[in-house]
């Protein structure tokens, strides 16, 4: 889920970013700031993705001050207070762009977020998963596993391909091999 | 010959499950194939198709007589059942023996692998007395233009597609194990054993995919086509 944090003096332009990030499934959180000091302490407490923040919001060295606050790999979208060229690279934004050029820049920006995401994804077992695994190692069935978690057995099997995928390791004995191994159940547990 | 073997010595499986015998002289592949009344044409599509894993020639292999193929599928189930099998079971046991510390997790892999064994038997079993006898009797009264009593008696509503269902991915559970020894096992005492058990484990498992490749993309869709005539043929009677 992609955090954002939007730096805008003017409350009206923060309002209208703000519903139009609605638009994105994808974004868990969208603070707005108005004041530099609340900009400041906003970057290190919320560890945003994306940081959209207008050219006028900062002096040139307090932007590059700010730029060292942030969290590596984080994205920065610049937003102008008048309009574009029409060759002006894909991190700048205007504020008379239209509603579809702007959509279409920021769903670009949140898409190779999820690419670099996924790429770098841990291949270790959440514990999650690691409990889903628990149950199958013990013979239950997707649909008992739900049951059991309260979750839908699509769900579950939407967690044993995950774990197939990052242990590769296909069938139950083989998963039930690997649990025992991790100590995850005990050789007694199945018979 | 020799210099086929030079090339790549894992075509000595192909020889032997052909019945050719060592010793081949410096006779060429022709005359060898001769000798041994092997088809060359079907020694060499053998051969190429097992080298390179992305060639394998449906068409081709349609020309040859199914019972060829059969025969051939037969001697490497032989091959798997008496001796590669067990002798990854035996060094499995090895370790065991060996391995004080953690006889526990090694008891877990044989146990894994016997359960292994136990289908992958069960899986020749079932070519062996159900499938190679039904498509071969097929042949047999597509090659007369006359179904026989014996497919009538006995055969009269199998189907591939039947079997095709149960012929499912044996190969998975290798697949596991590798990456078990690979992955999770703790570092053995003797690695050189241990290595060896994994290169045994991979050479098996690319065997029983050129295995199964030409089971499932040339003898069955074959036998697919060989029953569709054989409707016809029962039809016209």
């Amino acid at each position: 889920m992609v955090k954002i944090l939007f730096a805008d003096q003017s409350y009206i332009v923060r309002k209208g970013f703000t519903s139009l990030l609605e638009h994105f499934n994808e974004v868990e959180t969208v603070l707005t700031v108005a004041g530099k000091e609340e900009c400041r302490e906003a970057v290190q407490s919320l560890a945003p993705h994306i940081v959209f923040i207008n050219t006028s919001f900062f002096t040139s060295t307090e932007m590059n001050e700010f730029k060292g606050m942030m969290p590596d790999n984080t994205h920065i979208l610049y937003l102008f207070n008048s309009v574009l060229p029409d060759e002006s690279p894909a991190n700048q934004l205007s504020i008379f762009e239209s509603k579809a050029s702007l959509i279409d820049k920021i769903h670009q920006v949140i898409q190779k977020l999820n690419t670099s995401k996924n790429t770098s994804e841990s291949q270790e077992l959440s514990p999650r998963e690691k409990l889903i695994l628990k149950h199958v190692a013990l013979g239950h069935t997707n649909k008992a596993i739900g049951e059991l978690l309260f979750i839908s057995s699509h769900t579950v099997i939407s967690h044993r391909k995950n774990i197939t995928r990052k242990l590769g390791i296909k069938t139950v004995s083989g998963l039930t091999v690997y649990a025992i191994l991790n100590n995850l159940i005990q050789m007694e547990d199945i018979s | 010959m020799v210099d086929v073997v030079h090339e790549d010595i894992q075509l000595l499986a192909v020889i032997q499950r052909l019945n050719i015998p060592l010793g081949f002289k410096e006779k060429t592949v022709n005359e060898i194939c001769e000798q041994h009344e092997v088809d060359l044409l079907f020694f060499l599509q053998l051969c190429n198709s097992y080298h390179d894993k992305e060639y394998l020639p449906a068409d081709q292999f349609h020309e040859f007589p199914v019972d060829w193929i059969i025969d051939y599928l037969r001697n490497a189930h032989r091959c798997y059942i008496h001796f590669r099998i067990p002798a990854i079971e035996q060094q499995i046991v090895m370790l065991e023996k060996e391995n004080q510390g953690n006889v526990k997790n090694i008891e877990l892999l044989l146990n894994f692998f016997r359960e292994y064994i136990r289908e992958f038997s069960g899986h020749i079993d079932r070519e062996e007395t159900d499938v190679f006898p039904y498509i071969l009797s097929l042949a047999n009264s597509l090659q007369q233009q006359d179904v026989s009593q014996e497919f009538v008696n006995h055969f009269d509503d199998y189907s591939i597609d039947k079997y095709l269902e149960e012929h499912n991915l044996i190969e998975e559970k290798l697949f596991d194990l590798k990456n078990i020894l690979l992955k999770y096992l703790p570092p053995p005492v003797d690695d050189c054993k241990y290595n060896n058990l994994l290169f045994d484990l991979f050479r098996l498992e690319s065997d029983l995919m050129d295995h199964s490749d030409l089971e499932e993309k040339v003898l069955f869709p074959r036998v697919r086509n060989m029953e569709i005539k054989m409707k016809h043929l029962q039809n016209r009677h």
